[in-house]
């Protein structure tokens, strides 16, 4: 994780940047600066997400707002290592079958009721298995049996070993909902949506619409003493350019990632008191593609495609357009995450080694329309790099534009040739880097399925054989898998992606999760 | 009551226009890519078939159209504008949560650039020539022709970031709890910034309209014949030309009082304002579409309550004018 | 016709206007022989400031495009943008109000609820829904910009019509049996054409700023270099790199007033009545 901090204290804040960058272990407990209590963080998200009910909805900025409202069984170090939280510990069979988790006595919702193992049961079980689109998949394919074995003991049994559903007990997949006041409702018709009850550090007081949302300290969580924060607001400022002047001019404390564009970061962290961190995205590792419609016409073609990989600058990318931030991705495992294989052939820009390509394919002078990702500015100028970079080798492009409705439409109907997505990795190839790449996957209506219409028996094969397979056999099937795709190219992978926070300096342990920038006020003080 | 007559007739046609509008902005927002359930999947970077199909359930979207159209605009004609489906929220309760910071910025502007412009078209059109007259000429010419974006961007970093003289964004300090004066003082410093940008544009069209205006009458024959009769010179500026030559001025003023509603949508942006045009552009980019409708709805109807007014207050003041159509 | 450029030379404005748009004109003819390569070439390093050496006399952007270029090329397309939109609302405008202001009565009255029905609906929101129903492409950006404008142009040939009609020439053309699609072409259209050709010169000015604005919010065509487009692209890095979108800002202000004045100019000389001699 790039850790940066420019200006004459950097001996001095050293401290605090190792704090702030989740690598508390490693300091000796005397050398930890003592949290103080009290005052008040404004922090500017984007855009204003549609409800903060999190089970509900998974948008980024529900998940950056809710994650301090909500809590899970577990969280997990920057290094994805499990972590207590309502689940005080656990124990897993020899067989990997069976899961048991000793749930965390004396926790209230928010609104005084105790949380205890029958939450969890209507959680995992009953409501997020009908509605959540990520747990769903898990527990219905994966999941044998939930059971109650205690008042405060849960018992998971799997089907087969899956590693991987030990990463999932994060709060944004499976966040506790109270049963009292969801069981036998509507869900998605519920009054107190408006009003989301949980179990976190942080309480909802207020959502001003088109302003801000109002949390204030959990005054009865079960951490004695946290959290430290007294208030926190969630601002919504629309336009990123008066995101940066408010950050500048005090307004606000924390840009978090993706509301703040990211050329602006350079300039924000030559100010003073400024400090940036790229750290609480690990779980996620978001990995930047350009997406190819692989059914018909060139980019049906391995060569066509594999000559676009060398025409396109991805060094530029990285260098201009993300201003530095990020890494040149060379696989479809993010070097993120679990998994990553360093042993892959990589495709150098080299545009007259695409020519070459091209020539030797079927490429006739068509246009290529290419469907820009409408996430801001940033993305725009890409698509017009991206196009730039093709045209100079001979292919003719022509960029369309649309909002995130239309975006979401057309992908996820297969109207498209190429756009540029970035998706989630969730720590597990078998978590997110799958779904993209098998053919079961090939359905309508989920830009964020295999949309390119890929299809390769086995491929299916092999990533189904290693979200099954036993923890020492499934590096060998993943690194086979990675070969494959990265000779047939179903994407052009682009960049592993850092959306940079930017933050006053006096905050400390600000990210120490692997989901840092969504819980992040369990721990988070305010050096006065 | 010929006035009564008058204006329940124009209610009645009012009513009418708005109804058509509705409807064509049912259609026409349908028209467009996606719903706000991909909006939503678009958005959380993770959706199934079964999550999309549950939230188009909800939101009502699996009824046949033109059921839909009828529950709409059968809910309109009792001022029930739906729900929004992204908020779960009432339509009518979200307008009316941002309709007073609209109004304050546009009243804002509306009144700032009225008196700055009447004020200003009169001192031009007293030295014509002039170097005042050249001056306030090719002021307004240059924030009539500059973008009102760019202004909005310049003065955000004159004001806010260089000099901190002024909040840059937002509708009042978040966190302060101030109430009563104080409180009007903080959404006063607020203000200034969007209500002179949105204003600017106005000011500039007002001054030439009025000096316009101004001139026009001024070689008109009473005031010739009250030159004549040797009234003092101040005296024919106040009562028989300004007099005369506001009134079309604050007629199109009126008229275009509406329209700002409608036209905020880009100050409100850039500012942070949390007005309803920063509501419908959200709206629209998340396909919500009754919000949208909604909006689309009120400032319509904002518009026609405007001309009304305008119509009004322009047939008392000047009652040989027919109010006609 | 000499008198008429008379009294247009004797606006001062207006001959400024003039030329302040033949070397836009210019520009937009000579972008393709002055910067042959794509506007949205990346030439060399992003954030050169003006004056840089190597000839880049406006700076470069965020990706190392020359800010004069795309000033050149989007001349191009500002101005068919301004001149295509003002066309296609004059082209519904104009047989509207004719139609309204000949026929009168209830054609009439069905013509102008039609109208007030555009103008009651706020038009830089029905822009933008419009543009991002159709998505953001030369041909929506157009579309949209005439449907919101064409309205008043409606009501200003109705209002001529009305009075012309009663004049005694067209009174005798109906009585000699002309008919009526002729009387309204040759005798009263023509007579309309100096009130239009004043509007029109403003309404381009208007398109011009609609577009911007447009781009502005990101619902412009991303194939097509427009000052709008290059504004909204700069604004972001307004504090480091001022260059790349006050120029445009410039050429924008600078195209809207030649255009306005030119169009004070022309309704000095076209309507010499209501010249501004003042008092």
């Amino acid at each position: 994780m790039i850790q940066k901090k420019t200006g004459r204290a950097l001996a001095t804040t050293a401290l605090a940047l190792l704090l702030s960058a989740g690598v508390v272990a490693m300091q000796p407990q005397d050398a930890k600066a003592e949290p103080q209590r009290g005052g008040t963080v404004q922090l500017a998200v984007t855009p204003e997400p549609p409800s903060l009910m999190l089970g509900l909805f998974q948008n980024g900025p529900t998940q950056m707002i809710a994650g301090d409202i909500y809590e899970s069984l577990l969280r997990y170090d920057t290094d994805l290592t499990p972590q207590p939280s309502l689940a005080e510990s656990w124990e897993i069979s020899d067989d990997q079958l069976v899961y048991t988790f000793k749930l965390r006595e004396g926790v209230l919702w928010h609104d005084g009721e105790p949380f205890t193992a029958d939450d969890v049961i209507f959680s995992l079980d009953v409501f997020l298995r009908e509605v959540h689109p990520r747990w769903r998949p898990t527990v219905n394919a994966q999941v044998a049996s939930i059971e109650k074995t205690g008042d405060y003991e849960v018992t998971i049994t799997l089907n087969e070993p899956f590693e991987p559903i030990m990463l999932s007990f994060e709060v944004g997949t499976t966040p506790m909902i109270p049963r009292h006041i969801y069981e036998g409702t509507d869900y998605r018709a519920n009054p107190m949506n408006a009003t989301p009850i949980g179990t976190g550090p942080m309480k909802f007081v207020e959502w001003d619409s088109g302003s801000y949302v109002h949390l204030e300290r959990n005054e009865d969580y079960y951490l004695e003493g946290r959290p430290y924060i007294d208030e926190v607001y969630y601002r919504f400022i629309p336009d990123a350019a008066s995101r940066a002047v408010a950050f500048e001019t005090g307004t606000i404390d924390v840009l978090t990632g993706g509301s703040v564009e990211i050329f602006d970061v350079p300039r924000l962290e030559q100010q003073d008191n400024v400090c940036v961190t790229t750290a609480g995205w690990e779980m996620f590792s978001p990995h930047a593609w350009v997406a190819l419609n692989v059914r018909e016409g060139a980019l049906a073609e391995k060569s066509f495609r594999q000559a676009m990989m060398h025409a396109i600058d991805r060094d530029f990318a990285r260098d201009v357009v993300w201003s530095g931030f990020g890494t040149v991705a060379n696989s479809p495992i993010s070097s993120r995450t679990l998994f990553h294989s360093t042993d892959l052939p990589e495709y150098a820009f080299d545009p007259d080694r695409a020519r070459e390509l091209i020539a030797e394919s079927s490429y006739d002078g068509e246009t290529i329309d290419f469907l820009v990702l409408p996430y801001g500015e940033t993305w725009t100028r890409w698509a017009e790099a991206t196009r730039q970079n093709l045209e100079d080798v001979g292919i003719n492009m022509n960029l369309v534009t649309t909002d995130v409705a239309g975006w979401s439409e057309r992908v996820g109907s297969f109207n498209f040739q190429m756009t540029h997505n970035f998706l989630y990795q969730y720590g597990d190839p078998a978590l997110g880097v799958s779904r993209s790449y098998v053919s079961s996957n090939i359905v309508q209506g989920n830009p964020f399925s295999n949309v390119m219409g890929y299809a390769n028996e086995e491929v299916d094969r092999l990533f189904a054989e290693a979200a099954n397979a036993a923890s020492e056999d499934r590096p060998a099937l993943y690194q086979r898998v990675q070969e494959i795709l990265v000779d047939e190219l179903p994407v052009l992978w682009m960049i592993e992606m850092d959306f940079p926070t930017v933050y006053r300096c006096d905050l400390q342990d600000f990210i120490t999760t692997a989901i840092g920038v969504n819980d992040t006020f369990r721990d988070a003080w305010l050096q006065q | 009551m010929p006035l009564l007559r008058f204006i329940a007739g124009r209610l009645v046609k009012g009513v009418i226009v708005l109804i058509a509008i509705a409807t064509m902005n049912f259609f026409l927002i349908r028209a467009a890519p996606g719903d706000p359930a991909s909006v939503l999947a678009g958005e959380a970077g993770a959706a199934d078939e079964e999550f999309l199909r549950q939230l188009r359930e909800q939101f009502g979207l699996d009824q046949p159209i033109m059921t839909q159209l009828w529950i709409y605009l059968t809910d309109i004609i009792t001022l029930d504008l739906g729900f929004s489906y992204r908020q779960g929220r009432p339509v009518l309760e979200l307008i009316m949560e941002r309709l007073p910071a609209t109004l304050l910025l546009t009243g804002a502007a509306f009144i700032f650039s009225l008196t700055l412009g009447i004020i200003f078209g009169i001192l031009a059109a007293r030295r014509v020539g002039k170097w005042s007259d050249t001056a306030i000429t090719t002021g307004a010419l240059f924030f009539y022709a500059t973008p009102l974006f760019w202004i909005a961007l310049m003065s955000q970093i004159i004001f806010a970031l260089w000099l901190g003289w002024l909040p840059n964004t937002g509708f009042r300090t978040i966190g302060a709890g101030y109430t009563g004066l104080r409180h009007a003082l903080d959404v006063g410093m607020h203000l200034i910034l969007p209500a002179t940008t949105l204003g600017l544009f106005f000011t500039a069209l007002y001054t030439r309209m009025m000096r316009a205006s101004m001139l026009e009458i001024a070689g008109s024959d009473f005031v010739k014949t009250a030159r004549a009769k040797g009234v003092p010179e101040g005296r024919i500026v106040r009562r028989h030309i300004a007099r005369n030559a506001i009134l079309p001025v604050v007629t199109l003023a009126g008229l275009q009082a509406g329209q700002i509603v409608g036209g905020a949508v880009l100050t409100e942006t850039v500012f942070g304002w949390p007005g309803i045009g920063r509501l419908m552009f959200e709206a629209l980019a998340q396909r919500d579409y009754q919000v949208l409708l909604g909006v689309f709805f009120v400032s319509s109807a904002m518009v026609v309550l405007f001309n009304l007014i305008t119509d009004v207050v322009y047939r008392v003041a000047d009652p040989r004018i027919e109010v006609g159509r | 016709m000499k008198a008429f450029f008379k009294r247009f030379a004797r606006n001062k404005g207006a001959v400024v206007g003039l030329i302040i748009l033949a070397i836009i004109l210019a520009a937009a003819i000579l972008a393709p022989v002055l910067y042959p390569t794509s506007p949205w070439r990346m030439v060399t390093r992003p954030f050169l400031p003006p004056m840089s050496p190597g000839g880049f006399w406006l700076g470069t952007d965020a990706l190392g495009r020359d800010v004069a270029s795309g000033i050149m090329h989007g001349a191009r397309v500002s101005l068919i943008i301004g001149l295509v939109s003002t066309l296609t609302a004059l082209a519904i405008g104009i047989p509207i109000g004719a139609l309204a202001g000949y026929f009168g009565g209830l054609i009439d009255d069905a013509l102008m609820r039609f109208t007030e029905f555009f103008q009651t609906i706020p038009a830089f929101a029905l822009a933008i829904v419009i543009v991002a129903i159709l998505q953001p492409s030369l041909y929506s950006i157009v579309l949209a910009i005439a449907i919101v404008s064409w309205p008043p142009v409606a009501r200003l040939v109705r209002g001529e019509v009305l009075s012309l009609r009663t004049r005694e020439y067209v009174q005798a053309s109906i009585v000699i049996g002309q008919s009526t699609s002729r009387i309204i072409l040759t005798q009263v259209l023509p007579n309309t054409i100096a009130p239009i050709t004043v509007m029109a010169s403003i309404m381009v000015a208007s398109a011009i700023l609609l577009e911007s604005a447009l781009s502005f919010l990101g619902l412009g065509d991303p194939n097509m270099m427009t000052w709008g487009y290059m504004i909204g692209a700069g604004r972001t890095r307004l504090i480091e790199a001022w260059w790349i979108s006050f120029f445009p800002g410039v050429a924008i202000f600078l195209t809207v007033l030649a255009l306005n004045l030119v169009g004070e100019g022309l309704n000095d000389a076209l309507n010499p009545r209501l010249s501004r001699e003042g008092g």
